[in-house]
């Protein structure tokens, strides 16, 4: 049905990828959404949406190869593994392991690291009581994705507001805020 | 039985990946995209039960479960969607039965998968058991016999149509208690901590400490409600409190997506951790103004915030209350910090910050309804799992 999958660790299920594009519906492959969860990622070959849902102090990274049609959003909630005293934790959790986990797996799909733009969105500072996690989310973003070349090209992160996003065939992030005020990045 | 808190979670991860390979399954049957929304462990008994599920009609599918684990697993959805579901499945309505059938059957065979591969021992199904049932009625055989259970529990949704699934299971305490204990469960899961014999002192609890906690959360809940009816002079109760064991990733899908106002804390002492009380904006807006002399100009403004502020000191004293005394430590809150916004976004960095040093934890939620102005709120309290577990481990040597 679709080629996404999630990364939650080897046990999970792949979807099967000879199947064609309609379920029982009839339901085409651009009216289809893939979940990200937090501390997951996804990637989208087939047109689907990539949808995840309440970031605070998390940022999400959507990233796309145009050319290739291969898209990728990850929802992490940490800046860096080394902070990490969960060994075996899902990757997506940590802005760097899930930075390169997503990458990875875009061009495993068929992306051009090249290639790769980025738009982000989250990192909003939710409450005093959480030492600034969301700009640290934020940092370590522009840092891991300078390293690895990829430019950002848009984004929208910090202040103290909850935000929804979803990533749309065509690489336009539609980024949705708790006061319902939406932009497209 | 003694509970080894990291087998748990490797438990955990097992329940929660069979859950995703059900997902899959009925993806497939169905054409609709599900994905899991919660997995977790109830520490409860059978009464708790019974309340959590009052008011439900559910139509399921059960099988029996021998061999590698002995139990029972049942797959439910809300009776009200037996037409959705049926308008997606080869045969259509004048299947009922026997399409509901086969998709529990092979969404359960899905779910057991994994646990058999773990346990590299086959779990045989009895041929599966269609029923309607209300109420607990849904959950497996033996839920509602009392205390001493681990119920899991993984909720699967439709991504674009209104339907989704319930997926639970009781195992029976031989086997399982194997897993659980530790003997069986060392990181033999891919990605799973190993469950070394030095740290294994330092995780493993008394079922019955978990019991008592359990019971003593349930009571913090009915403090928080009675402080709320003493403050706003309006009848409160507890509707649901729980405590269960779930990967924390989990908990800002499971609090949603809707806006929510409140009050956050953090918990200070032994076990540390965050504790927030959160109400639909109506229900904030309603409850705050029940405590003030006039009505506020705006309904969710500064006179608002100031009372929600002042309701959430009392409740969360209430909440914690007890705890010190019972665990033998001080614990002790921070000023409360007001929230409004998309609830996931609002619990979200809670969960963060605890995770940088657990992927899974004990989650009280409690669902506390005051009458009158028909106003609810959730509480949710996120202890640290190791001072806790290091709390009960205590307990039960005394």
């Amino acid at each position: 049905m679709s080629h996404s999958s999630s990364s939650r660790g080897p046990g999970s299920r792949d979807r099967d990828e000879s199947d064609d594009d309609t379920g029982p519906l009839g339901e085409g492959a651009g009216e289809r959404r893939i979940r990200v969860g937090v501390g997951d990622l996804a990637v989208a070959t087939e047109g689907e949406t990539l949808t995840t849902s309440g970031l605070g102090s998390c940022v999400a990274v959507a990233l796309v190869d145009d050319d290739a049609g291969v898209r990728g959003l990850l929802h992490a909630m940490l800046p860096a593994s080394d902070e990490a005293r969960t060994p075996g934790a899902r990757r997506g959790k940590y802005v760097d392991a899930g930075i390169d986990e997503l990458v990875d797996r875009l061009v495993a799909a068929g992306a051009a690291p090249g290639r790769l733009e980025a738009r982000v969105a989250g990192g909003a500072e939710m409450l005093n009581l959480t030492d600034a996690v969301g700009p640290r989310n934020v940092e370590q973003v522009e840092r891991c994705l300078s390293t690895a070349g990829i430019p950002i090209v848009a984004s929208d992160v910090g202040d103290g507001v909850g935000r929804t996003v979803q990533f749309v065939a065509g690489g336009g992030l539609v980024v949705r805020a708790a006061d319902g005020f939406e932009r497209t990045l | 039985m003694r509970v080894d808190v990291r087998a748990l979670g490797a438990c955990s991860r097992l329940a929660e990946r069979g859950a995703e390979q059900a997902a899959g399954a009925l993806s497939d049957l169905t054409g609709a995209d599900l994905a899991v929304e919660v997995t977790g462990a109830s520490v409860a008994s059978g009464e708790d039960l019974a309340e959590a599920f009052a008011g439900r009609e559910s139509i399921g599918v059960s099988v029996g479960l021998r061999g590698g684990l002995d139990g029972e697993a049942v797959l439910a959805f809300d009776a009200a969607n037996v037409d959705a579901l049926l308008s997606l499945l080869p045969g259509g309505a004048s299947m009922e039965r026997s399409a509901v059938t086969e998709v529990g059957n092979i969404a359960l065979g899905g779910f057991l998968d994994g646990w058999a591969n773990y346990l590299g021992k086959a779990i045989d199904m009895t041929p599966p058991r269609y029923f309607e049932a209300d109420g607990a009625a849904v959950l497996p055989d033996g839920a509602l016999a009392g205390d001493g259970v681990f119920l899991f529990e993984s909720r699967l949704e439709a991504t674009t149509t209104d339907l989704d699934f319930s997926i639970y299971m009781l195992p029976d305490s031989g086997p399982f208690r194997d897993l659980i204990v530790g003997e069986a469960a060392p990181a033999a899961t891919p990605g799973a901590e190993a469950v070394g014999d030095g740290d294994r002192g330092r995780t493993a609890v008394s079922y019955e400490s978990l019991s008592t906690f359990a019971s003593l959360a349930k009571r913090g809940s009915a403090n928080a409600a009675d402080n709320i009816a003493m403050m706003t002079g309006l009848e409160t109760t507890v509707d649901v409190s729980r405590l269960r064991f779930v990967p924390l990733a989990d908990i800002p899908t499971e609090v949603g997506v809707e806006p929510y106002a409140g009050t956050v804390f953090e918990l200070q002492g032994k076990p540390s951790g965050y504790l927030a009380i959160l109400f639909e904006e109506e229900s904030a807006a309603a409850i705050a103004a029940s405590m003030l002399p006039s009505e506020p100009d705006e309904p969710l403004g500064g006179m608002a915030e100031n009372a929600l502020c002042e309701l959430g000191n009392v409740m969360t004293s209430g909440f914690i209350d007890g705890w010190a005394n019972v665990l033998g430590t001080s614990i002790s809150h921070s000023p409360p910090e007001f929230v409004h916004d998309i609830g996931s976004a609002t619990i979200s960095p809670l969960v963060a910050r605890l995770s940088r040093r657990q992927d899974y934890g004990f989650v009280i939620d409690a669902a506390i309804q005051t009458e009158g102005v028909e106003a609810r709120c959730d509480v949710y309290a996120l202890p640290d799992e190791r001072e806790l577990t290091q709390a009960l481990d205590r307990l039960s040597e005394t």
